[in-house]
């Protein structure tokens, strides 16, 4: 150990210095406070043996400066008194001393005192490295989860993207929507399009799960889910015939769907796809284990279509139903995820269907982006709190 | 997961502990039921009357377990509560499980 030892008179500073060699230490001789402030400042030393009473700066005055600058490692300081009075070690302890010696120094009693010390040092010397490296740690975390935030932001971007652009209408049908991840990214997605001169299509689906793998396969069912033929999207068909592509039917499109998503996992999707004819006005929805959809009529009178259906992607070669509806000018239909049914309030009720047609009641003849708006509202309220245990959606369109 | 285990005659039944089977459990709620049915318990009832909301994970969780044991065994469900029923019902699993009002009535069903 490199000790710092500081006394004005020179022939008890040389005995000391030998007794503490005697002992095994090296050292560093200083001849009043002044000289062994340098030294310490210069971080030469991290242990300090000094006397009390020394011209320029006394001991205790050394003991003060110490503690108050801001040094990067530990100081152990021992002072050294021949006077033993109370009001002294007082003064010490309050200076910052952390030990006292009494003249004459016995070396039985240095050699303690001064073991003690360096024990200090030691773990004072590890927690600061424990620290250091803690620091390093969380820095390399900070950086991975902000690499992940960031990520996570452009993905979430990217699946927003796929959604139609508010206020679409296609074919005289109108479509708007919400949409509230519980995450970044969503296990739910939905989209709007005309499939041909006559027809719209609408879809909501839900991936079993949350988070990037659920998300991952919701954009890829979005991509794929296009009216757009040539990249062989499951909503046509190639007719070798006529050379045409015909709209397939919501259930055998879904039945495509499940073909080809047969999962390794336990992963499975539900949904709901409605086919809507304006020339006939005509709607065929097929409802693949999701939530039936809500049609609302013009007068705001409102119902649940459907009864079910089983999930796609659990088992190959299933049928899936399809069920007609006659719609009327001005009606509406409402697609939604069960975040919206099984929203769960601070005592753990659910929001439930009833809610759902209750709520929708004084909403149902505004204006369609204002009937989506005021329900998110009561779905917010009955919450209670900003995030949402699962993915809210809501998908609705009107028939002009 | 919590389980409470009985036999009716041969039958083993496992009651679920827990009131919720979410994402949070699914992965080892799976893991259970598989166990269960490695361990020789070829046919397992599986009691959720103390279950009040299944989400898709947890039902995905059920589905798998039923894949993995195929044909080797048998999977039922009892005491299914309504508000787990109406999820059974809308996905069309009341066609996929057996499911029974009670153990008993379960165990007396594989005679």
């Amino acid at each position: 150990m490199k000790i710092l030892l500081v006394d004005d008179d020179p022939v008890a500073r040389r005995i000391h210095s030998m007794i503490l060699q005697m002992q095994g230490h090296d050292v560093l001789e200083a001849s009043d406070g002044e000289v062994a402030w340098k030294f310490v400042e210069e971080g030469q030393c991290s242990f300090v043996v000094s006397d009390w009473i020394m011209p320029n700066l006394a001991g205790v005055d050394l003991c003060r400066k110490i503690r108050s600058a801001n040094l990067e490692r530990y100081v152990y300081v021992i002072l050294c008194t021949s006077k033993g009075e109370k009001s002294d070690l007082i003064e010490g302890m309050d200076a910052g001393a952390d030990d006292f010696l009494v003249k004459p120094i016995s070396p039985e009693e240095l050699r303690v005192k001064v073991r003690a010390g360096e024990r200090v040092l030691s773990l004072q010397q590890g927690l600061a490295d424990k620290n250091r490296e803690l620091a390093g740690i969380n820095n390399r975390l900070q950086s991975a989860h902000k690499l992940i935030e960031d990520d996570l932001k452009a993905a979430a971007w990217m699946q927003q993207r796929l959604l139609p652009p508010p206020a679409l209408e296609a074919h005289g049908v109108k479509c708007e929507w919400r949409f509230q991840p519980s995450g970044y990214v969503a296990g739910d997605i939905f989209n709007f399009f005309a499939m041909d001169e006559h027809q719209v299509g609408f879809y909501l689906l839900d991936v079993s799960g949350h988070g990037v793998p659920a998300a991952m396969l919701s954009v890829t069912l979005s991509m794929m889910m296009s009216p757009d033929a040539t990249h062989g999207s499951p909503l046509k068909r190639h007719d070798r015939h006529t050379g045409e592509f015909d709209v397939m039917s919501p259930g055998d499109a879904i039945r495509e769907l499940n073909r080809r998503f047969q999962s390794k996992d336990d992963r499975y999707f539900t949904m709901v796809y409605g086919l809507l004819d304006t020339r006939s006005s005509t709607l065929r929805v097929a409802q693949a284990g999701h939530p039936g959809p809500l049609l609302i009529k013009k007068d705001g009178e409102s119902r649940i279509l459907g009864t079910g259906g089983m999930p796609v992607g659990l088992w190959p070669e299933l049928e899936f139903d399809c069920f007609e509806a006659a719609i009327d000018p001005g009606d509406r239909l409402l697609l939604y995820s069960d975040g919206v049914t099984e929203c769960m309030n601070a005592q753990g009720e659910a929001f439930g269907e009833d809610r759902l047609l209750t709520c929708l009641g004084s909403w149902a003849t505004r204006p369609l982006d204002a009937m989506l708006g005021g329900l998110l509202m009561e779905i917010r309220k009955w919450r209670g709190t900003a995030e949402f245990g699962d993915d809210v959606s809501l998908l609705a369109i009107e028939i002009a | 997961m919590r389980f409470e285990e009985s036999k009716i005659g041969k039958v083993f039944v496992a009651k679920v502990l827990e009131s919720r089977i979410s994402a949070d459990v699914a992965p080892r709620f799976k893991e259970d039921i598989i166990n269960y049915v490695t361990k020789g318990n070829r046919t397992l009832v599986l009691d959720l009357s103390e279950v009040t909301f299944i989400d898709s994970s947890g039902l995905g969780a059920l589905i798998a377990s039923l894949k993995v044991i195929g044909n080797d065994g048998e999977l039922m469900l009892c005491g299914v509560r309504d508000s787990v029923a109406s999820m059974f019902k809308l996905t069309r699993m009341n066609k996929v499980f057996r499911m029974f009002p009670s153990p008993e009535e379960a165990a007396a069903a594989t005679l």
